[in-house]
């Protein structure tokens, strides 16, 4: 293993950075300010995609910013852990960005600069916590994150928009300060922060009581942002945010920080032997397996598509935290390439539903029967990533859940494979519905869904992107509301779901919305595919294999 | 010459003190042009003196060549240069502000020399009872300055301020009073040794630490002794407020610093830690007492003073922590306060002055209105909260691994809860700010006119000049590169931390 000093990482961080005063700039040309966000975005991913070789042949790359306090040494380290998150988010952006402008512009949003400037940011934030080598550093970029991406949530500046701002900061802030105690008192015990393969020494032989404290803090801190059950209900509020949002950072970006977090604290702080010992491994396992049953069953009461998705979402989540706790090489392997799969499948499906939203203005499931006619790429799209969510074979779901799965068994833990099992199950029970109205239902004809429409059910959850109402009839009407959606009605092919008359036939050759909108969809579609067919050639699989390669490992829980 | 320099820098802004009343006779508007001479011969001195002590020397300088004990001794050493440095550092930023914002009689400009004045005292000085004249010179000083407001009620709020500080300031006199009975000397580093030999745990120490304390944190501010600032500080001029925000309640918390460290030494708390208890039991309580009632204020200016009696109650449990990185973090904090806070009232100013705008609610859309006032309230109010790697997260930094090291976690967790709760009164401006369209019905209601400050109405200027805004983006700029310059600072305190902790 060789250290290569660079200022590359550095570089990937501040790539982004430095596009925000370019971007906010620009802000009255926007194709020159779209313009610098690619620039941006293609940077960050060749120089983060330049570390991958290198990386895979056992070099990291270490940049060291200096000690700016006792105990704050703030340093970059490319590992293959913090390659694998990077990769993906970097990835990601590039085809986030390029869905932002169909949605923007479809929308007319307003306020689009400091949307494109606030997405650099959350970014270089993300990219920051990828590549931190100690947790005070981690922890630096953490709290950045959230103070970047509180803009996007409240883009919308409506009400519940500004409510789930506040909710999301409480949480998350909340979530930061348990990670400040947890690493003061790791400080404390060892006198370093910095990330060890193996755990770090001595941790948990100083003091097994205070090191269970410290996870405990830590592993509640990190899991706020990983929506961990019970600190998950800021999530389904977050779907006020604009779909690129929703789908880029709370489905891959920040979600997936916390996830990253657990992740280095399991491997790289405490080192699974660690863990195991302290008898941390267990607990963290049921709370993961609990919430992957748990929101999987609240999403079956979801009319809202994006809610839906939310809580799929939270459910997902835990897998990965599921396959960290468990410890055994197969499930650390599951939990690890989920984190990419998941990352494509969900994107996708985002990505599908702020689509429906800007061609037809549908946010409801309900109402989303026969859309398949007007909408046939997306929704089969939707149907691709949907399937690899319950775990289908050949998509991307289902290489790492057969990890998972082995990994559970191996280690003794069938209630955890059963969990998982129950969980595909149930994944099938909520997108199942969705494809299968979409494609051989329509609005005169459609099944009754009675678990949303039951009076106990999902119906009347938090309006998304502009909260209009929807109650069967034209809404031109939205009162009161600060809505920049409204001023864009202009846009071709518009048109309002309506009862009577069903939906418009579009063709398979995208005409049904923009190709800014459409690309993106096929591009994470097709990574979903790729994941799942060939994981190894999408170099995923073999970073993993790394990661896990150089831990030591536990085979049994008991 | 340098021995000279303690002195100096409390004579020459005396001296310059009287300048504008006497020039007055004959000029107009003579006061600011003094003030900026006065301070800047100030800042000359403070760097002069800071580069001879940031390292571990002392200076100590006998006045009037009485010999100590006997005599008034000056002493200063690294702690004491960082103080001097912020005191003629934010004096001389916050004349660029009062340029166009502050009142501008003469008589104004002699009040901030004499609190420069007194703040320096206190700073520098090594003897009890001195430290109570600089005390009351700054106390008197600031009233006066609190007054100049043009509105009844800064009349007032500067009454109640006399009134409790006079209180405070008694109190501390009593406690020295029954010090040098025990001990017979005035001088710090004499009583310290003749206090170890009375016994600490005797009865006549442990009422002279109680008075003493107790006056300091009414000049502090903590909870709940507090009640002047709110009033004091909404209703006091902006330049005024900015100034006695960023440095009045700081000073007292070094003295405090300074009397616990090197007066009843370290030694003290270990023979009493009921002491060491209780105070951390009231900083505590201060953090979290003024952050409830900083969130439900509706004037901005009374929000930021509950803040501080928040921000001051975490600045005191790192020096009662009594250890080398709890104290480093407390002086990080209070430097770093000074600057945020400092700021704040500037940039609440500003926004007042240009839009008239002074309550929570007319913060709406505020970012549209005043683009630059709003990013720097912004970035302020973030650095406040703690967020990395601006400088309150770093002071805080430093008192939590205080806390995790000396094992008092309930501190801890109040500690990292006040993060929280810091937050909770922030985050509502900068939501309003950049995401609430305003409300136009209300709007005009609110509204009042823009105010000049002046007692002599002013027909030509700008509400708001160059300099004051450059005043608050230097500001923000400074409190996020001030937690990247911390290791120097640290390094340079060490060897005088390590000898006045005793260690």
């Amino acid at each position: 293993m060789s250290e290569v000093d660079t200022l590359l990482p550095l570089a990937a961080i501040l790539v982004s950075a430095l596009a925000i005063p370019v971007i906010l700039a620009l802000g009255k040309r926007p194709n020159l300010r779209e313009g610098a966000t690619f620039v941006a975005a293609f940077l960050k991913f060749a120089i983060v995609a330049s570390f991958v070789p290198g990386v895979l042949a056992g070099t990291r790359y270490v940049t060291d910013l200096g000690v700016f306090a006792t105990g704050i040494e703030l340093s970059l380290r490319v590992d293959a852990l913090g390659l694998l998150f990077a990769l993906l988010a970097s990835t990601l952006w590039i085809v986030a960005s390029v869905y932002s402008i169909g949605y923007m512009r479809g929308l007319s949003e307003h306020t689009q600069t400091r949307y494109f400037a606030a997405f650099a940011a959350s970014l270089a934030a993300t990219i920051g916590v990828a590549f931190s080598a100690n947790l005070l550093t981690l922890f630096l970029f953490y709290e950045l994150l959230t103070v970047a991406t509180y803009p996007l949530v409240t883009h919308d500046e409506t009400p519940e928009a500004r409510a789930a701002g506040r909710k999301y900061l409480a949480y998350t802030f909340g979530g930061g300060v348990a990670v400040l105690g947890g690493t003061a008192l790791i400080f404390w015990l060892t006198g370093t922060t910095a990330f060890t393969p193996g755990g770090i020494a001595g941790l948990v032989s100083q003091d097994p009581t205070v090191a269970r404290l410290a996870f405990v803090l830590l592993a509640g801190g990190f899991g706020v942002k990983a929506a961990l059950m019970p600190m998950h209900s800021w999530l389904p509020d977050a779907m006020v945010a604009p779909t690129p949002v929703s789908g880029l950072l709370h489905a891959v970006a920040v979600v997936k920080s916390g996830v990253f977090g657990i992740a280095r604290l399991v491997l790289d702080v405490y080192g699974t032997d660690g863990v195991a010992e302290l008898g941390m491994s267990l607990p963290l396992a049921a709370i993961a397996a609990f919430t992957l049953v748990a929101a999987s069953i609240i999403a079956l009461r979801q009319d809202n598509l994006k809610r839906r998705l939310a809580y799929s979402t939270i459910s997902q989540l835990s897998y990965i935290v599921l396959g960290l706790a468990l410890l055994d090489e197969y499930a650390l392997i599951g939990g690890l390439l989920h984190i990419p799969a998941h990352g494509f499948m969900k994107l996708t499906l985002f990505l599908c539903a702020g689509a429906i939203h800007v061609e037809t203005h549908t946010d409801n499931i309900s109402e989303m029967a026969g859309i398949g006619r007007r909408m046939p790429i997306t929704m089969a799209a939707f149907a691709i990533a949907a399937a690899g969510m319950a775990g289908i074979p050949l998509l991307a779901g289902f290489v790492s859940k057969w990890y998972l799965v082995i990994g559970a068994v191996n280690t003794g833990g069938t209630i955890f494979a059963g969990a998982l099992l129950l969980s595909g199950i149930l994944n099938i029970a909520y997108f199942w519905p969705i494809v299968y109205q979409a494609f051989f239902e329509s609005p005169e004809q459609h099944d009754d869904k009675p678990l949303i429409e039951h009076p106990r059910g999902g119906r009347g959850g938090v309006r998304l992107d502009g909260g209009e109402e929807r109650d069967g009839s034209d809404s031109e009407d939205d009162t009161g509301q600060v809505d920049g959606q409204d001023g864009g009605r202009a846009h071709a092919g518009e048109e309002h779901h309506d009862h009577g008359t069903g939906w418009e036939r579009r063709d398979w050759f995208g005409s049904e919305a923009s190709w800014f909108v459409l690309a993106p969809i096929l591009a994470t579609a097709t990574g979903s595919i790729l994941i799942g067919v060939a994981p190894s050639i999408v170099v995923f699989l073999e970073i993993i294999e790394e990661i896990v390669d150089a831990l030591p490992l536990v085979v049994s829980l008991l | 010459m340098i021995e000279h320099v303690p002195v100096l820098l409390i004579a020459l802004p005396i001296l310059a003190a009287v300048v504008p009343t006497i020039l007055g006779i004959r000029f107009d508007r003579v006061g600011w042009p003094v003030a900026v001479l006065g301070m800047l011969v100030h800042a000359a001195l403070a760097v002069a003196l800071a580069m001879t002590v940031l390292g571990g020397r002392r200076i100590s300088y006998e006045v009037g060549g009485f010999l100590a004990p006997f005599g008034i001794e000056l002493v200063a050493d690294a702690f004491t240069a960082i103080l001097v440095l912020l005191i003629g550092a934010v004096g001389l930023a916050v004349l660029a502000y009062a340029r166009t914002a502050g009142p501008r009689t003469n008589s104004f400009y002699g009040l901030y020399l004499l609190l420069v004045a007194g703040l320096t005292g206190m700073t520098v000085t090594g003897d009890v009872f001195n430290l109570y004249v600089f005390l009351e010179i700054t106390g008197l000083a600031a009233y006066g300055m609190v007054a100049t407001g043009d509105r009844a009620d800064a009349a007032v709020a500067a009454l109640k301020y006399l009134l409790i500080g006079t209180v405070g300031a008694s109190l501390y006199l009593l406690g020295v009073g029954y010090a040098f009975v025990g001990t017979g000397t005035l001088n710090m580093a004499d009583m310290a040794e003749k206090l170890a030999t009375l016994g600490y745990d005797s009865p006549l120490v442990l009422t002279a630490f109680g008075l003493v304390v107790g006056g300091l944190v009414v000049k502090i501010a903590l909870y709940p002794l507090h009640t002047w600032q709110p009033d004091a500080y909404s209703t006091a001029p902006d330049s005024v407020s900015t100034l006695i925000s960023a440095l009045v309640s700081t000073v007292a918390a070094y003295a405090l610093a300074r009397i616990l460290f090197s007066v009843f030494t370290v030694d003290f708390f270990l023979a009493v830690p009921i002491a060491q208890y209780a105070l951390l039991a009231i900083a505590s309580v201060s953090i979290v007492a003024g952050s409830l009632l900083a969130v439900t204020q509706t004037d901005i200016q009374r929000m930021l003073a509950y803040s501080s009696v928040s921000q001051f109650g975490l600045v005191v449990v790192g020096i009662a922590l009594a250890t080398p990185i709890a104290v480093v973090g407390a002086i990080v904090h209070l430097v770093g306060h000074a600057v945020m806070k400092g700021g704040l009232f500037a940039a609440s100013g500003i926004v007042r002055r240009k839009t008239g705008v002074k309550s929570v609610e007319e913060f709406d859309g505020l970012a549209d209105r005043a683009p630059i006032a709003a990013a720097c309230f912004a970035v302020l109010s973030l650095a406040m909260v703690g967020v990395p790697p601006a400088v309150g997260f770093v002071g805080k930094w430093y008192i939590v691994v205080g806390a995790v090291r000396a094992g008092q976690w309930a501190v801890l967790a109040v500690v990292l809860a006040s993060t929280l709760l810091t937050l909770a009164y922030f985050l509502r401006l900068i939501e309003r700010m950049y995401f609430t369209a305003p409300d136009h019905g209300a709007g005009h209601d609110g509204e009042s006119e823009p105010v000049g400050d002046a007692p002599v109405a002013d027909g030509g200027q700008p509400a708001v000049s160059t300099g004051m805004v450059a005043l608050i983006v230097v500001a923000s700029i400074t409190a996020v590169a001030l937690g990247l310059v911390v290791p120097a600072i640290e390094s340079a305190l060490q060897p005088t931390l390590l000898e006045v902790l005793g260690l």
